[in-house]
Formats: structure tokens, sequence, C-alpha cells
């Protein structure tokens, strides 16, 4: 437990005091959340507004989680391999589990302080929300289960990448990429038929969909997400991708070059 | 008795082996260091005790056990800086606390007599990325000595530091040797490897040579080092220096040749005067004892800078 949370206080002090990570997952998705309510909205029925802006809000939180999942975690691995930290690690009596389970809680925790700023901003800006009692720990369920498949994600990239600059980029490109083929910019029903059923595939697309369905109401998504098969695949896979990123990390992610 | 015992270690990479039989014996709290040029090995062997890597074939025990499962007894610091700059020098020490083990309250106990003890405890909440290379080493190497450590393998740890920290840092060392603490050093600085109890030359992955420095200079380099710099580095100038090596060799160095001869101080006169009667303009010119890198390169006919560079 103490090698858990000494890695865990590590990587969260490094997430809020490292500017480069604070602007990419905390601001960047502030930024695209003031743009988006303020530009996106022309056409949309005055009374509707502030729902449209209350979905956009889970899109940016959504999308900020990605970014700490996808990006910051790689990149975090990345470093740590170059600057020789992972050989120090391995020349003491710790598991590679133990500091992946710390990290990944790191990670989870700096994505949620970002996505908690995002949620204000979103406030601020106007967003209402129509979602209330048992939907708002439902959300959050679904919240963490885009963590969790985040992190799967940073994983994979962090353990196969080995240069840091490459995973940060990659970690981007993958988050911006998924994101935008996915839906979370922009409502499921309005993309193309095969993109439609990436969606609903895509975990962290369909519990974006679920937190929006739960929280702002079903006439902003295209779909009922929260029937239990694809309630069930978005767990499933959100888990999956987790596992599949902790076997790789365990095994290669300590590996010297 | 054994801290370290190395019986035949191979180890290959794409085909090239890095480690060719490699055998090493060094006792507990001995002062023992690894002395090579880049790509003779050093590190991977290094890295191999210190349970980093494993090797092809042979056998590594540390303290009477495979490298894996001692880990608790091993402190190896890295070539690289591996301390977070995002955290303070006491974050930095308790995270690797923690990490040994020890509870929240011990490590920060601990971290303050480690911080103490490296001489960095005067401003314990300063970022890492604001320390100077030296303060960052001495941090790192404060990570290898927690209390239950008795081998400490060091590789390059010297590469940076300016006169006083490197002074420091040895007097450092000494301690922990005084505390019958095993420490292996692995460098390509001969005053560093000049510093320890034993020395092992290393070259394309054999121990070449093995003995104290004053052994090792006693049998391989007797001469005394005359070292020339002259205006220009001609074929003209190793012609004439080549009549003044017992050898009838000259080591090319950076700025300037190096020659070796049984009696350098008479030598050292005639050497300025047939230069400047062949037209070549000495700059300067010294005459040393010899040294460990003396040795290396009576072993090898390299330099540890040529190979190195």
């Amino acid at each position: 437990m103490g090698q858990i949370l000494a890695a865990y206080v590590r990587g969260l002090k490094e997430a809020v005091r490292d500017k480069a990570t604070l602007f990419w997952t905390g601001s960047w998705p502030v930024i695209w959340l003031i743009i988006v309510t303020l530009t996106f909205v022309g056409d949309v029925p005055q009374e509707a507004v502030p729902y449209v802006r209350a979905s956009m809000t889970v899109s940016m939180m959504v999308f900020a989680l990605m970014l700490a999942g996808m990006s910051h975690l790689p990149a975090g691995i990345a470093w740590d391999r170059k600057n020789g930290l992972f050989a120090k690690l391995r020349s003491m009596p710790i598991k590679p589990y133990r500091d992946f389970i710390g990290r990944v809680f790191a990670v989870g925790t700096f994505a949620l302080m970002a996505a908690a700023v995002v949620l204000l901003i979103g406030f601020a800006l106007g967003a209402r929300f129509t979602g209330s009692g048992v939907a708002i720990p439902q959300a959050i369920g679904f919240l963490l289960l885009t963590i969790l498949a985040s992190a799967g994600v940073g994983l994979i990239i962090g353990t196969l990448i080995r240069r840091p600059q490459g995973a940060v980029t990659t970690g981007v490109a993958i988050a911006v990429i998924l994101a935008a083929l996915s839906g979370v910019f922009a409502p499921v029903d309005l993309l193309p038929e095969p993109l439609q059923v990436f969606a609903r595939v895509y975990p962290i697309s369909s519990a974006q969909t679920s937190i929006v369905y739960l929280l702002v109401g079903s006439d902003a998504v295209g779909y009922d997400p929260l029937t239990s098969g694809q309630v069930a695949l978005t767990i499933a896979l959100s888990f999956a991708l987790l596992l599949v990123g902790t076997l790789l990390y365990s095994k290669l992610g300590w590996r010297p070059d | 008795m054994s801290a370290i015992r190395v019986a035949d270690l191979v180890k290959t990479y794409g085909g090239r082996r890095v480690l060719d039989g490699v055998d090493l014996d060094i006792q507990e709290g001995e002062f023992y260091a690894l002395m090579g040029p880049n790509g003779s090995g050093k590190t991977t062997l290094a890295s191999i005790i210190a349970s980093v890597r494993t090797q092809d074939s042979g056998v590594v025990v540390v303290h009477g056990k495979p490298p894996a499962l001692a880990r608790g007894l091993i402190g190896y610091v890295p070539q690289e800086n591996f301390s977070s700059t995002e955290l303070s020098g006491k974050e930095n020490l308790t995270y690797f606390a923690r990490l040994l083990g020890y509870s929240r309250r011990q490590a920060e106990q601990l971290t303050v007599e480690m911080l103490q003890k490296v001489g960095l405890y005067q401003d314990p909440g300063k970022r890492v990325g604001k320390y100077s290379g030296g303060m960052r080493k001495r941090l790192e190497v404060a990570t290898a000595m927690f209390p239950g450590i008795r081998v400490l393998i060091l590789d390059e740890p010297t590469t940076g530091l300016d006169p006083g920290a490197r002074r420091s840092f040895f007097g450092m060392l000494q301690e922990k040797v005084d505390k019958n603490t095993t420490i292996l050093l692995v460098t390509h600085i001969g005053s560093d490897a000049e510093l320890a109890s034993r020395v092992g030359l290393i070259d394309n992955g054999r121990i070449i040579a093995e003995g104290t420095p004053e052994e090792l200079k006693r049998k391989y380099a007797v001469e005394d080092a005359i070292t020339v710099e002259t205006a220009a580095k001609t074929e003209g100038v190793v012609s004439v220096l080549k009549g003044f090596d017992v050898g009838g060799e000259v080591a090319e160095l950076e700025a300037g040749y190096r020659v070796y001869s049984r009696n350098g101080d008479r030598v050292l006169a005639d050497v300025v005067r047939t230069l400047d009667q062949a037209g070549h303009k000495v700059l300067r010119i010294e005459m040393g004892r010899p040294t460990l890198e003396d040795v290396f390169f009576r072993l090898t006919q390299k330099t540890l800078q040529e190979v190195t560079g």
C-alpha cells in the first residue's frame, strides 16, 4: 500500500506542478468549451441553449479525461523511462503493478480535478443540467469508466512509444481523432452511419453519451445508451482496454532499452 | 566475504558480445572501480549486478543471492538524472523511502537525515529543477544510501560535477566504505578510479587488468608521461615525438600528444629543443607520474578519451 501511495503522491504532485500538463489537460478543454459555447449555438432555439451548453460541457470534461489518460500518462511513462527512473525502480524491491496502480490513480485524480474545472466554467457560461438523484452517481460512474479506458490507451501508448515527445503527440492525436470520429465533440446522430456504430462501440464515446443522457436529457443524444446491453458493452470494453494496457505495461513498460 | 561475485558472465546485444566471460569478486566493504571507455560493457555489467538487466549466461551473486533476490540490499544510481524536477529534494527522497517500505513517519525522519548527510538540508523544499548538477547527483546518490543497503552501485556519478562537488561526493563515499558498505563505481575517469581500493579495467567486454591503483601503475605504466601541446598537430610532430617514446608510439589527445619515457626529467628539455629545431612551436609541455589512464593506454593502445569521445 505504501508503494502505491508513494507512486500516487509523486504522480499527482508532478501533474499539478507541470505547466505543460496543466495547459493541455486543464486549460485546453476550457478554451475549447468557451469557443464552442459562444460560437456554435447561433441556430439553436434560445430555450435550448443552456442544455446545448451542458452537453458541450460534458464533452469537454470527457475530453480533459482523455487527454490526461492518453497524453499525460504515456508522456510521464516515457520520460521516466528516458530519465532512468525505471532502471532505478528495477533495482529496487517494487513490482511494476504497484507503480502502475499509483500512476493510474494519480492521473485519475488529476483528470477529475480538470473535469471539475471544466464543469465550473460550463456553469459560468450558462450550462444547465436536468439530471438529479440517482442520475448523478450513475454519471460519475460513467466518468470513471472514461478514465479507466483512457488510462488503458495511455498505458499502451506509454509502453510502445519509447520517446517522450512521440508519446505526447501520439496521445494527443489519438485522443483528438477518436473524439472527433466517435461523436465526443458532436451529437452521435450527426455522424455518418458507420461512425455511429463506432460511437456505440468505443467505450469513451458511449460513456460520454450516457452522461449527457443522464444529466441533460434524452433529446440531446441520438440513441438510448442506457440499455443493459449497451451499458455492459461500455463497462466490458473500458475494463478490457485497461487490462490490455496493464498487461503490456507490466510486461514491457520497465524493460530497459 | 564476497559482496559481489560474477563468474563467466556473457551478454549479447544484436549479435555483439557486450560482456564476454567476465569474472569479478568484490569483497564486503571494498571500494571497487570499474574503469573503461564507452561501449566497453561496464554499464551493462553494473546493471546486471543491480538486477536491472539479465545475463545470457554466467553467474552473478550479491551477498550470496541472485541480484533479483537481493534488491533490498542494493542501492543503484544509474547514469541518468532520474529524480523528478517537479518535486523537492525532500519529496524525492520520501518517495524512494516509501518504495523501500518505510512508513510515512519513518520516511520523513530518514529523509531529513539523508538530506543532512548529503548537505542538502538547507532548503529541503527547493524543487530539484532548480538544483545544480552536483546537488542533483548528491540527492540521487542519497536515494541509494538508505539503511539496510549494503552494496552501492554508481554509474558515472561524477560526470558534470565541479571539483568542490566531486571532493565532497568522494568524502561521502568514504564514509560509507568506513561503515562496511561495498561500493562499485563505474567510470571512465582515471582520477575517480584512483580513489578506489581496487580497480578493474574493462575493454571489449573483458576485464583486462585488475589490482590496486598502485599495483596497476607499477605493473603496466612504469614510465613518466610527457604531454606536449604544439601550435599545430602534424605528422612532423608525431615523427619527432616517436623518437622519445619507449615503444615508439604516440598517443594523440584532444589537444596535443603524449609519449612515455623511463627518464622523463632528463628528456623533457630534449623534446622541446628537437621540436623547436624541426620548426614546431611548443605551447605547453608537462611531465606527470603515470595514471590509470596511462595504464589503460598501455594495455589497449587506446586513450579513454579517444574511445569515449
